[in-house]
């Protein structure tokens, strides 16, 4: 059998003098992944004890493997060979490389022959196995000196050295190759899936039973009574949504906004009904379009779109000190009887809900920007932490779709706890009592590439 | 109507939601491309939403100064900055180096946004003044972090109490780590569960009511 | 006495700011040197940079406007010393596009302090629109990315980006980030996926947040604020900004710790006041 592994057998050369190998090591993701969760605790439970039948050689050159890296855009290639025995600190391995068979190796890498083994390998055992302290591992990948083209075969050579004898693999050839899917991430899918089931799952019983118990929450329970306030004194109401945008995933604080553009919906539902003013500045020009349409919406709710205005919601500045600089203005001019502050912040907090403070205010408000909190708890009256800004919605709506989403969430968040409590304490009695498997099993909670 | 204001949207919601999940489990390049172009042509909305920022912020400034509401002569600040600005700035041809538009932003721009920036040790001092008080246990121990650590912090305190630095330290990578954590595990499950809401249109009210 | 102790916990918020100024400007009139202590997450990016052989490849992301240079300005100046003074070849950028200016400014003055040469020893990229995409188009084509430097210059023509094609070629980058797009943006779209080494820098405000990073190896090391930028001159030997400033900053802290006490002293005895009436 010539198949190198890396290369599909349509494509791959015959190739004289070159080492017999084997595709397992290519197939074993997708064999796993097919199989995934029915062997999960059975392969686990074997995997200590079925190693690869590769004998460590002490006498012949390195016997190297080839092989594409599994679940990459195409961009490197993996080396294998087991470790030899005549190997010490002196020694050292070189990496060479060709485009062609015949054609001149350049060396690519060199390193100490007690380096670069299997084990230092970060991908998960559903992925790669068994790991192995007794070979070596190394990945080509492209550098300023040399690039890997995809689906281009090359050849590759490891010399060992210690200064008193040279010896050379057999040259072995891979190309690297596209991959469809990162099978490392298949643990982060399984765990999106099931969270995912979770919460359609909790949706469906909180349709059938609404009666969800939620913790009270105050900040949301003071809407009223903020709003109230404002319209006895005559002042407005200031919200804001926040130094964020719909920037999509890589934004932090999309979530946070479209959670603060919810909230804002209902507070102007409340401030429509009693008649009290609302000031809303904006950062973003696309959430104050969407906040906008959602105002005036909520003021017909209320049966009052007669007193809507128009320039409720007005864009300030895309920058954040100008931003700050005009909405500290504004509560210094207008003194809003109540500030809201909702959504994703910066090093804007503290400027904003302090001026607020001075002026007497009652103020609320929601983050989940972690490092902005201790400045709304210090100066606010009632601070929404987390993911209390997310469950804003379902629980002043106490719509039962949106609750049961909630309930999904803690029963996530408590199954979360009991991995973590677990996996602390099976890992720590692992080390102790010297059983890598267990360390091995919690790989499935791992962020892996 | 109500399917372009409600049906099509929910449906565009699906279908990226759904592709752009599976994008973060493939590696080929042709899905890093896909991302990439989609986030270009959110630049490109993002571009033009500009436009409506401008379009709301000369609205309300010109109102304001119709109507001669109180602060009117701010708004007209407001108009000459966003003029000698722009204008500067097209004369310059947005260059910075030795240009009236480098002039203006080192000496206005930087000056002004470094100002704000440092009214923050300002109004920490004013909140801390007015907030910190020992009120409950929780608030005491709150208390005593922050002098801890505002001691440990700086070169003075670390002068005056030789050690206080790894206390300081300690509590930065231990306990303030320790809640960041607790409170990113909850942020990021509420997030993916608003995310699900979100592409399987259970969450719509950001749509608007119907 | 209750009255005038109530006054003092109303005291208004001028004087506050009156005692600030003063602290923060009698140490920059009259400097005084402190002994600063290195702290471990500092030193980590520090002793990453010593390893780097010559001639290695670092990105720089100034990702701040004007209202972080206070902070952050002096970490970019001790990193590119310190770069430069190992004759490793520094890539700048940024992913703010008010930010393009100072940061400018500093890969000019460095430069011209240490002798380097625009386009062979580093370059100044300017601006990248697009945030998480900048990332990703730099990760999969440097020169689709940039086109041209902030001057004007072909990527393709400038001797130092000959070799470069992707950010997989950087060896190091560090983000000095007041927000969002920074650190986060260039683990999540640029460590994750290309596989460099990423550092971060980050005003005092928002360091809290980047400790979790830090032992999960998602950054491999810190600096935060003013503070961090004076521990690393301290390294490098070098009396900065940030070591200057490092007195005024002790000076605030000690007149916000002693108005902490003051106000938690006559918060005490009001409530003694208040329990004696009862």
């Amino acid at each position: 059998m010539s198949a190198f592994i890396g290369l599909s057998s349509g494509e791959t050369p015959a190739l004289p003098g070159t080492e017999t190998l084997m595709m397992r090591e290519l197939q074993l993701p997708r064999r796993h992944a097919g199989v995934f969760f029915a062997c999960l605790v059975w392969g686990l439970l074997l995997l200590p004890v079925v190693g690869r039948a590769q004998e460590t050689d002490a006498s012949s050159a390195p016997r190297l493997e080839a092989f594409d890296m599994p679940g990459d855009a195409g961009d490197s290639i993996g080396l294998r060979w087991p470790v030899l025995t005549t190997e010490s600190k002196t020694a050292v391995y070189r990496v060479s490389l060709s485009k062609e068979q015949t054609g001149a190796f350049t060396p690519i890498a060199e390193f100490a022959a007690t380096t670069h083994y299997e084990t230092d390998i970060s991908g998960p055992w559903w992925v790669w196995g068994a790991k192995r302290k007794d070979v070596h591992f190394f990945q080509v990948k492209s550098t300023s000196d040399f690039r890997l083209e995809r689906d281009t075969t090359y050849f590759f050579q490891v010399t060992f050295s210690d200064g008193t004898e040279s010896l050379k693999s057999a040259i072995v050839a891979a190309a690297p190759h596209a991959n469809l899917l990162n099978w490392a991430k298949l643990n982060n899918f399984g765990i999106l899936v099931a969270f995912g089931a979770t919460l359609l799952v909790s949706i469906r019983r909180a349709r059938v039973n609404p009666h969800i118990f939620l913790r009270r929450i105050p900040g949301l329970d003071a809407v009223e009574e903020a709003v109230g306030r404002a319209t006895e004194m005559g002042r407005p109401v200031l919200y804001l949504t926040g130094s964020g945008d719909f920037g999509g995933s890589s934004d932090p604080s999309s979530l946070a906004t479209i959670a603060a553009t919810v909230i804002l919906s209902d507070v102007a539902k409340r401030v429509a009904t009693y008649g009290a003013e609302l000031r809303v500045p904006h950062r973003a020009p696309i959430v104050m379009a969407v906040c906008q349409e959602m105002v005036r919406e909520a003021y017909f709710a209320a049966g009052r779109p007669d007193t809507y205005r128009e320039d409720t919601n007005f864009f300030i500045s895309g920058d954040q000190f100008a931003y700050t600089a005009a909405v500290d203005g504004l509560i210094l001019r207008e003194k809003p009887a109540a500030n809201f502050f909702m959504g994703y912040y910066y090093a804007e907090s503290l400027l904003l809900a302090e001026t607020g403070a001075t002026t007497g205010a009652i103020q609320i408000a929601g983050t989940d920007a972690e490092h902005q909190l201790p400045f709304f708890i210090t100066t606010c009256d009632y601070t929404l932490i987390g993911e209390e800004l997310y469950a804003a919605s379902a629980y002043l709506s106490r719509e039962p779709v949106l609750v049961g989403t909630l309930r999904g969430q803690d029963i996530g968040k408590g199954i979360l706890l009991c991995v973590m409590v677990i996996g602390t304490v099976a890992i720590t009695l692992g080390e102790i009592f010297s059983v890598p498997w267990v360390k091995t099993l919690f790989q499935l909670f791992n962020d892996v590439k | 109507m109500l399917f372009w204001k409600r049906t099509f949207p929910l449906l565009l919601t699906l279908l990226l939601g759904i592709t752009f999940t599976a994008q973060y489990y493939v590696p080929h390049p042709a899905s890093e491309s896909l991302l990439t172009e989609v986030s270009v042509w959110g630049q490109i909305i993002s571009g033009f939403a500009i436009l409506l920022g401008v379009g709301s912020l000369i609205r309300s400034h010109y109102v304001k100064i119709k109507r001669r509401e109180a602060g009117w002569g701010y708004s007209g600040v407001m108009f000459l900055s966003m003029l000698i600005m722009l204008g500067a700035g097209f004369w310059s041809g947005g260059k910075t180096e030795g240009t009236s538009f480098g002039w203006l932003y080192s000496y206005v721009f930087v000056a002004l946004q470094g100002t704000m920036f440092s009214l923050l040790a300002f109004f920490v001092a004013s909140a801390a003044y007015r907030a910190f008080r020992a009120r409950t246990p929780e608030a005491t121990v709150l208390l005593v972090a922050a002098i801890l650590v505002m001691w440990g912090r700086v070169p003075l305190g670390e002068h005056l109490i030789s050690g206080i630095g790894s206390v300081t330290e300690w509590i930065m990578n231990v306990p303030n780590t320790a809640a960041q954590r607790g409170i990113l595990i909850g942020v990021s499950l509420g997030g993916i569960a608003t995310s699900i809401k979100i592409i399987f249109g259970i969450e719509r009210s950001y749509l608007g009511k119907d | 006495m209750t009255d005038f102790v109530l006054r003092l916990l109303r005291l208004d918020r001028r004087v506050i700011f009156l005692l600030i100024a003063v602290a923060t400007l009698l140490p920059l009139l009259y400097p005084v040197s402190l002994p600063i202590r290195v702290s471990p997450e500092v030193q980590r990016v520090y002793d990453y940079m010593e390893k780097l052989p010559a001639g290695s490849l670092m990105l720089l992301s100034m990702d701040f406007e004007p209202g972080g240079k206070p902070e952050l300005y002096p970490m970019a100046v001790a990193l590119l010393r310190h770069a430069f003074q190992k004759n490793i070849k520094v890539l700048g950028m940024t992913l703010w596009p008010a930010g393009a200016g100072i940061a400018e400014i500093a890969f000019t003055e460095v430069a011209r302090e240490k002798g380097k040469e625009k386009g062979v020893d580093y370059v100044f990229l300017g601006y990248a629109p697009g945030d998480a995409s900048a990332v990703i188009s730099m990760g999969q084509d440097f020169h689709a990315a940039f086109p041209a430097d902030y001057y004007g210059t072909k990527t393709a023509d400038i001797p130092l980006l000959q070799k470069v094609r992707s950010l997989r070629d950087m060896q190091y980058v560090m983000s000095l980030s007041v927000g969002f797009p920074g650190i986060d943006t260039w683990y999540v779209y640029g460590k994750e996926k290309y596989g460099f080494e990423l550092g971060g820098g980050c005003t005092a405000v928002s360091a809290p947040r980047f400790y979790p990073l830090l032992d999960t190896g998602q950054i491999n090391g810190l600096l935060g604020g003013l503070r961090g930028a004076a521990e690393y001159e301290v390294l490098l030997g070098v009396k900065g900004k940030a070591m200057a400033g490092m007195a005024a900053q002790s000076a605030t802290h000690f007149v916000i710790i002693f108005l902490i006490i003051v106000c938690n002293a006559l918060y005490f005895l009001t409530g003694q006041a208040r329990g004696r009436q009862r």
